[in-house]
């Protein structure tokens, strides 16, 4: 049965049509980006970007955003990189190619709503992975802003029956994942998981989209799958979660995940976890804002 | 083929960088790690103005020679608790938190109510730690109430509310408030609950009073405070933001005694706790920020 489950949901993602034309450099990109920093060319890269005008000029405007540490909008893409570094310019290529593919629409649930929080939980990842020795952060930025886009999915694929699980998660005040699961028997880890495959993400991404509200199966990222679990829990509680109130009481210290994050990383213990949320929601309005200058003001209208 | 180093880390949002004196975000430090109070940095202004009153009265001419005022004065703590003054000063009202109050609502009185279900005598006891001139126990007995033909149906509810200070118990006894005490107080509960005084001012009703027992208390007092146990809920903002490291914790142990298990303690909305006490466990609601008292000691760390 559930296998079955599984295999309609492939099928029905491999035909999807609506997805409309993802940016030509996505998918090249996110190639390079699954591959060591080594082998990563500065060139390559800024030719891939520069190739596409919309893109190009979005990223300019995202690298200039203060979240991503510059005071100013680089003029060049190449500036970019010299500024930023160069995994962090492909993060940033890949949020606006995103924004592209999923452009805001009639959805089930409001794209803007979606964007804050996938964008949130990339922030909240790579802050968080910053305060952890031998954490990569623009590794975690991509989990964070991957991982529900499961959501996506279902918005595309299956509009009316997760217009029913969002009605009954707003209704109850529950989680979506739970709502999911009790109108639909299949959640946005599954439907994520075949679009991800599809894309032929690196595996330890796909595990964190299939795998971030049920851990326990992860065994190739167990730590960043972790630390992408706690960051969407973060994100849900402080105003960046799907737009309605969860009757929900966070423990995040004593969540399974925090111990597998700190078996990896000792320094996790140190981490002020009450300051690091009160700098989250300093970058609430800015997440917001560049929502809106990616993803066009219509998401950011709505 | 180059490659570029990563980048170091930058705050959540650098933004204003420019435009604020780089010694106020030494100063947000320094208050941070004396009080536990965070002036998040879209609110620095309002403590550089605390510390621009705090230098007109000192005659001091630059945030720099100020700092030193603040960390190499031999009256420095002193010039500590003036500043802490400055800028906590008018923050206090009816309705101060929401999301709080949110919390209590929707999260944790089901949470006690179903806990408590068996229970022969159903008693809700909260405590308001420091209560001034009783804004904060005011706004809790009227949300109590409001629940009193729901969730707390049969309930006995008793509000303990002290302060220090004579005249602010004195004051609290009244219940007589302002505009400005009641800004973020909607006209449903001004109506339901106050009755007018004159064109300006409105008076809490008795059913109101009827929940609360004012007294006047000293934190410090260790022998009173052994008495104030089966306390469900503490609340105690801005107020220990003034005491000196032993002291803080001192009053947070016997909170964490004063508490039933499975109770919870509030502090300010942007204060800490920081790390004074390793039993409590830090908890997040939406927007909000609480301590549990675990339900049972063993299960603690889950």
């Amino acid at each position: 049965m559930i296998t079955s489950v599984a295999a309609t949901i492939r099928e029905r993602v491999q035909h999807i049509k609506t997805i409309p034309a993802i940016p030509a450099v996505f998918l090249p990109l996110l190639k390079m980006l699954s591959s060591s920093t080594e082998e990563v060319a500065l060139d390559e890269v800024v030719r891939l970007v520069s190739y596409d005008g919309t893109i190009a000029a979005q990223c300019l405007r995202v690298a200039g955003s203060p979240l991503f540490g510059l005071a100013q909008t680089p003029k060049s893409i190449k500036g970019a990189v010299i500024s930023l570094g160069l995994r962090r310019v492909e993060t940033i290529v890949l949020t606006c190619c995103l924004g592209q593919a999923f452009p805001a629409g009639n959805w089930a649930l409001d794209p803007a709503v979606f964007w804050r929080h996938s964008l949130g939980c990339a922030m909240v990842c790579r802050k968080f992975s910053e305060k952890l020795t031998a954490a990569d952060g623009e590794k975690a930025y991509m989990g964070g802003l991957l991982h529900d886009i499961g959501f996506m999915v279902n918005c595309l694929v299956f509009p009316k029956e997760f217009a029913t699980a969002i009605e009954l998660a707003r209704h109850d005040e529950i989680p979506l994942y739970e709502a999911e699961h009790a109108t639909m028997g299949f959640t946005h880890c599954e439907t994520g998981r075949a679009l991800a495959e599809k894309w032929k993400l690196a595996d330890d991404i796909v595990e964190v989209i299939a795998y971030h509200h049920t851990l326990e199966q992860s065994h190739e990222a167990p730590s960043l799958v972790a630390l992408v679990h706690l960051s969407d829990l973060l994100c849900r509680m402080r105003a960046l979660g799907y737009g309605y109130y969860e009757r929900q009481k966070v423990d995040l210290i004593s969540d399974p995940a925090w111990a597998i994050l700190a078996k990896e990383h000792r320094d996790l213990e140190g981490v002020d976890l009450v300051r690091f949320t009160f700098e989250l929601d300093e970058a609430v309005e800015q997440i917001h804002d560049l929502v809106s200058a990616v993803f066009g003001s219509k998401a950011a209208a709505s | 083929m180059t490659i570029v180093p990563r980048p170091v880390a930058v705050p959540f949002s650098p933004a204003k960088r420019e435009t604020v004196d780089p010694v106020y975000r030494q100063i947000r430090d320094l208050v941070y790690k004396v009080s536990g109070i965070y002036k998040a940095e879209e609110k620095l202004y309002l403590l550089a103005d605390g510390c621009a009153r705090r230098m007109k009265q000192l005659s001091v001419r630059t945030p720099r020679e100020y700092w030193d005022h603040l960390t190499a004065n031999p009256n420095r703590d002193g010039e500590l608790r003036h500043l802490l003054n400055e800028i906590t000063i008018g923050e206090t009202c009816l309705f101060r938190s929401q999301p709080q109050l949110d919390a209590l609502r929707k999260v944790i009185l089901p949470e006690i109510v179903a806990e408590k279900t068996k229970r022969i005598i159903k008693r809700l006891r909260i405590w308001s730690a420091g209560c001034s001139t009783g804004e904060e126990p005011y706004t809790l007995a009227m949300n109590m109430l409001e629940e009193s033909n729901g969730l707390l149906k049969g309930w006995t509810v008793e509000i303990l509310a002290t302060d220090l200070n004579d005249r602010s118990v004195e004051t609290a006894k009244v219940g007589i408030y302002g505009d400005y005490a009641l800004r973020s107080t909607t006209e449903y509960f001004k109506r339901k609950y106050f009755s007018t005084v004159d064109e300006k001012k409105l008076q809490a009703r008795p059913e109101v009073k009827k929940l609360i027992t004012f007294s006047r208390l000293n934190l410090q007092d260790d022998s009173k405070m052994h008495f104030m146990k089966g306390m469900d809920l503490i609340f105690c903002c801005n107020v220990l933001i003034y005491f000196d490291g032993a002291s803080k914790s001192k009053v947070i142990n016997h909170f964490f005694s004063n508490l039933n298990l499975g109770g919870y303690f509030f502090l300010g909305s942007s204060e800490s706790l920081m790390k004074l006490n390793d039993q409590f466990h830090l908890v997040h609601f939406p927007g909000a920020i609480g301590y549990w008292k675990p339900s049972s000691l063993q299960s603690g760390k889950l």
